[in-house]
């Protein structure tokens, strides 16, 4: 594709660009990849693309980002000891990863506890003013859960490998996670950060039936957005006087402090009087 | 003339298009060191092979050492400050007192190491008449500025420069940054007043660097 697009006409146009942009010129353009390891008890390693990029990888653990051109990717994963990806333990998986995309892949038990991978597409999209954003992510080998926020289910029925998005107020949220219809938490509850303009992903994972189901957490940062504006004033009394007229709670503002200044003064000789 | 321009630019485009997507930049210097290897279609699609690794685990919430009073020296400013949030409307909520000022928590504090920190206050309220942030656009540079946080620390600023500005630019400004070098930013409301809004037309902007 790329070879057909570059005629001989275009090739000393290409040089002169090449030298002028500087390498990593278009990381805009790139797609950021995460990765974590959400297998319990096995070390892996990772390749992409036949190379291999993560290695010695331990469960629980969080690689990344990777700034990758966006295109199509092979992922494997393999044991940790293995010497090239020619046998994997999961996958190979083929990857799709959009310019300016954000992504984790997750390599987790699916829900029959059979080892599995799964890319997940991250919004990085702006957060308003004072809000954070919460992503719930079922990737343990347990039935459908609802995650619970303050004891009240807010997700109900998230099977694996599913997720569920929400945006909050910066607050701290205690969360836990339950088998769907019931209250009592299988995992949690822990406090939560949600802070102003991060995306907090929290991985459910590991295996109900082993009893080592636990959270991961991801956080993306940067996605703030500004407030509108700082508006302090209101009475006008620092504004410059360009007219006669005498605003009037600016007017009845300043008999006041007349009033208040006058009785000061008559306490103080009030009590000036008295000591003499 | 123009018909070569012409028919050169599509190719251009083209050729950078292609550029971008493959992510090539070979033989171009790269603005910061990096271990990606760039020469060559080949290794374009490598990753880097030094990929941050951290622990997934769930860390508790960390309490930020707030700030807590504000000084002004040369104005003899002395003031309690309170963390404040946005309003509905998304603009900064300000404390009603005019002599507290508001920090805007969502953003850097005082003593950070990176970003801006913002102070604000009312100029004036009509309950409580005149406050002391009135007295800003007096500040010039050089002057000193303080913070002390809840924990006890210092943290001390220099004035780089007062402006006044239409309150609707401010934006456009780099108070909100969340990055570069150490500041501290006091606004206040300044300029024309328009009655029927109550409200002044501009924001004063006290920008302060942070000392050493």
């Amino acid at each position: 594709m790329r070879t057909k697009l570059i005629t001989g006409a275009a090739l000393g146009t290409l040089a002169a660009f090449a030298v002028a942009t500087p390498a990593y010129a278009d990381n805009h353009e790139s797609a950021r990849l995460s990765v974590l390891h959400g297998v319990p008890d096995t070390p892996v390693d990772v390749y992409v693309d036949g190379a291999l990029t993560i290695d010695d990888f331990q469960p629980g653990d969080l690689a990344g980002p990777l700034e990758l051109p966006a295109g199509s990717y092979e992922v494997a994963i393999t044991a940790p000891d293995a010497a090239d990806a020619s046998s994997p333990v999961i996958g190979p998986v083929t990857i799709e990863l959009a310019a300016a995309g954000n992504y984790t892949a997750v390599a987790h038990l699916g829900e029959g506890a059979q080892p599995t991978a799964t890319l997940f597409t991250n919004d990085v999209s702006p957060t308003a003013a004072g809000e954070g954003r919460l992503t719930v992510r079922h990737t343990a080998a347990a039935p459908a859960v609802d995650i619970l926020a303050g004891g009240q289910a807010v997700v109900s029925g998230l099977t694996n490998p599913n997720e569920a998005s929400l945006n909050l107020p910066a607050s701290t949220v205690s969360a836990a996670v339950a088998l769907a219809g019931t209250t009592q938490p299988v995992i949690g509850p822990a406090d939560v950060s949600i802070e102003d303009g991060v995306h907090t992903l929290v991985y459910a994972w590991g295996s109900a039936e082993a009893g080592n189901l636990q959270l991961a957490v991801q956080t993306i940062d940067g996605l703030h957005s500004n407030p509108g504006g700082v508006n302090t004033g209101e009475a006008g009394l620092v504004a410059p006087v360009d007219d006669s007229v005498v605003p009037a709670a600016a007017a009845a503002l300043l008999a006041l402090l007349g009033s208040v200044a006058a009785a000061v003064v008559l306490h103080r000789r009030a009590a000036a009087t008295t000591e003499r | 003339m123009r018909s070569v321009a012409r028919s050169g630019m599509p190719v251009a485009v083209l050729a950078a298009g292609v550029l971008l997507l493959s992510g090539c930049g070979a033989g171009g210097p790269a603005p910061e060191p990096s271990p990606a290897p760039s020469d060559g279609p080949v290794a374009v699609r490598t990753p880097p092979p030094d990929v941050p690794i951290a622990s997934g685990d769930l860390v508790p919430p960390v309490e930020e050492d707030q700030p807590a009073a504000l000084r002004i020296a040369e104005l003899g400013i002395d003031m309690p400050v309170d963390p404040v949030g946005v309003q509905t409307d998304g603009w900064m909520e300000i404390p009603e007192d005019p002599a507290v000022g508001g920090w805007y928590r969502f953003g850097p504090a005082p003593g950070d190491d990176r970003g801006t920190a913002v102070i604000v206050a009312h100029v004036d309220s009509l309950v409580y008449g005149l406050g002391p942030f009135a007295r800003l656009p007096e500040l010039a540079p050089g002057a000193e500025v303080a913070v002390t946080s809840a924990s006890g620390a210092e943290h001390r600023y220099r004035v780089s420069s007062v402006e006044q500005l239409p309150k609707l630019d401010l934006g456009a400004t780099d108070v909100w940054s969340r990055d570069g070098d150490p500041a501290l930013v006091l606004i206040t409301c300044g300029g024309e007043f328009d009655r029927e809004a109550r409200s002044y037309e501009d924001n004063v902007v006290v920008t302060a660097e942070r000392v050493p």
